[in-house]
């Protein structure tokens, strides 16, 4: 049987971010991506990117990172084009290039843009890169998240795998019915709907049958849930988290009073 | 018996499951259209599914939890448009209660509608974002040209969203549509409240 490759970012590792709790981390994710926004200054930005990147360097994932900038990356360089020469309040030429003349308002804003962008998706990755994502979802529940939720969370991430896992097989079996995959547009097209047709089918009797399964096994049950592995809470976690939440905090009253 | 409200929905064993199976469909339809090189995304087929089956609130919960799964292990940008996948789900399942999917013209205009409220919902993040770009080459590319000559970027930021969106949800209500016509009686029944002998 074919391995069926497990659907997540993380890399295993023991530095002291990975052991940190996986709440504390979305708090921190939260708090560091949405500041620049309260705070509308580029320092800001650089701050939590600068935070944010220690806490990757430590975790040693840095060079993981880089996969899952590279399309945000093209992204931001051509809105530092695009802004550069056509923001609607471009004023100060800036300099000349070829045929292209760069303003210095619309690459300013390109900038902050850019800034807060990188900032929110380095953010994102530190949690993914050094958390389970079953880890996350384990303390969510813990946290108050209602068990089905949380059983919906992790479904998913078993189901995606196993779906993907049929595609070649489909694509294959299809083919030799003599179905046409390559070609022109219209072709490919037309294509579309008999892949895809047969594993929803089979995906949604699945589904009704595992609902079935879980209802006979007291999934509805009203009953207080239990956890399979004992939860490991720190006090000093709880005072990071408080600290996070007291700096947003800081931030939306400064912003509104200042 | 009281009339079937869409609003009254109670998250049932039956519902929840498809939750997980519809974002697999979702993520199937991404990836038949890459292997098929279409020049579509065809990512909400799950969702749209869900919400003809469950109603508009498992469609949003369903969108809601696509995103932030695919944020979490593939792609961080996708929890930013977490909201855009709820919309989708919101609204296909109010059509489909109002019956906008039983006949084909009516569900063109359905795929209209979901079209046009997602590049309404998108267009903010888009500038918040992006500075009002999608990434997406040839949407990208009007809006350059839109803006250079000097129209507003929020307008240029909306026509820009909605020459990816539109042609997408179109097709894709199509092809939701044509297979939830398809599906087994036995299998839509279990999501009907006012079914009482099949409900789980």
């Amino acid at each position: 049987m074919k391995t069926v490759k497990s659907m997540s970012l993380y890399v295993p590792g023991n530095s002291i971010i990975h052991r940190l709790e996986p709440i504390t981390k979305l708090i921190y994710v939260m708090v560091a991506g949405v500041l620049p926004f309260i705070l509308p200054a580029n320092p800001t930005a650089v701050l939590c990117l600068a935070v944010t990147l220690a806490m990757l360097t430590i975790s040693k994932t840095l060079t993981k990172v880089i996969p899952l900038t590279g399309f945000t990356l093209l992204v931001l360089l051509s809105i530092l084009f695009i802004q550069g020469l056509f923001h609607e309040h471009n004023q100060t030429f800036l300099f000349r290039f070829g045929p292209f003349v760069f303003f210095k308002e619309g690459l300013s804003y390109a900038a902050r843009i850019s800034l807060r962008v990188i900032n929110l998706l380095l953010g994102i990755s530190l949690l993914s890169l050094t958390t389970k994502p079953s880890d996350l979802i384990d303390s969510l529940v813990r946290r108050g998240l209602s068990p089905k939720i949380g059983y919906v969370l992790s479904s998913v991430l078993q189901i995606i795998p196993q779906m993907a896992a049929s595609v070649n097989a489909i694509t294959d079996a299809q083919r030799a019915r003599g179905l046409e995959t390559e070609g022109p547009l219209i072709v490919r097209a037309k294509a579309f709907l008999p892949l895809i047709g047969p594993v929803i089918m089979s995906s949604l009797i699945q589904a009704r049958e595992r609902a079935m399964a879980l209802e006979v096994r007291g999934f509805n049950a009203n009953r207080r849930k239990t956890f399979l592995r004992a939860a490991n809470q720190s006090s000093r976690q709880t005072t990071i988290r408080i600290l996070l939440i007291l700096i947003l905090f800081a931030a939306i009253v400064w912003r509104i009073f200042a | 018996m009281d009339k079937r409200n869409i609003w009254s929905f109670r998250f049932t064993t039956a519902s929840l499951v498809l939750i997980p199976v519809a974002i697999g469909i979702n993520y199937l339809g991404k990836l038949f259209a890459n292997i098929l090189k279409l020049p579509l995304w065809l990512d909400s087929i799950g969702t749209i599914l869900a919400s003809l089956l469950a109603g508009p609130i498992v469609g949003a919960v369903s969108g809601a939890v696509n995103n932030i799964i695919f944020g979490l292990t593939a792609d961080p940008i996708s929890f930013v448009y977490a909201i855009s996948s709820v919309a989708i789900g919101l609204v296909a399942g109010i059509l489909a209660a109002k019956g906008w999917f039983d006949s084909f013209g009516k569900m063109l205009m359905a795929g209209l509608v979901i079209g046009v409220s997602v590049a309404i919902v998108s267009t903010p993040l888009n500038i918040i974002f992006w500075g009002g770009q999608t990434g997406n080459l040839w949407g990208d590319a009007l809006f350059a040209l839109l803006m250079a000559q000097g129209m507003p970027m929020w307008l240029a930021s909306f026509l820009n969203e909605i020459t990816v969106d539109l042609p997408d949800k179109l097709v894709t209500v199509f092809v939701s549509t044509i297979i939830f016509r398809r599906l087994p009686h036995q299998l839509l029944h279990m999501y009907r409240h006012d079914d009482k002998i099949e409900t789980l």
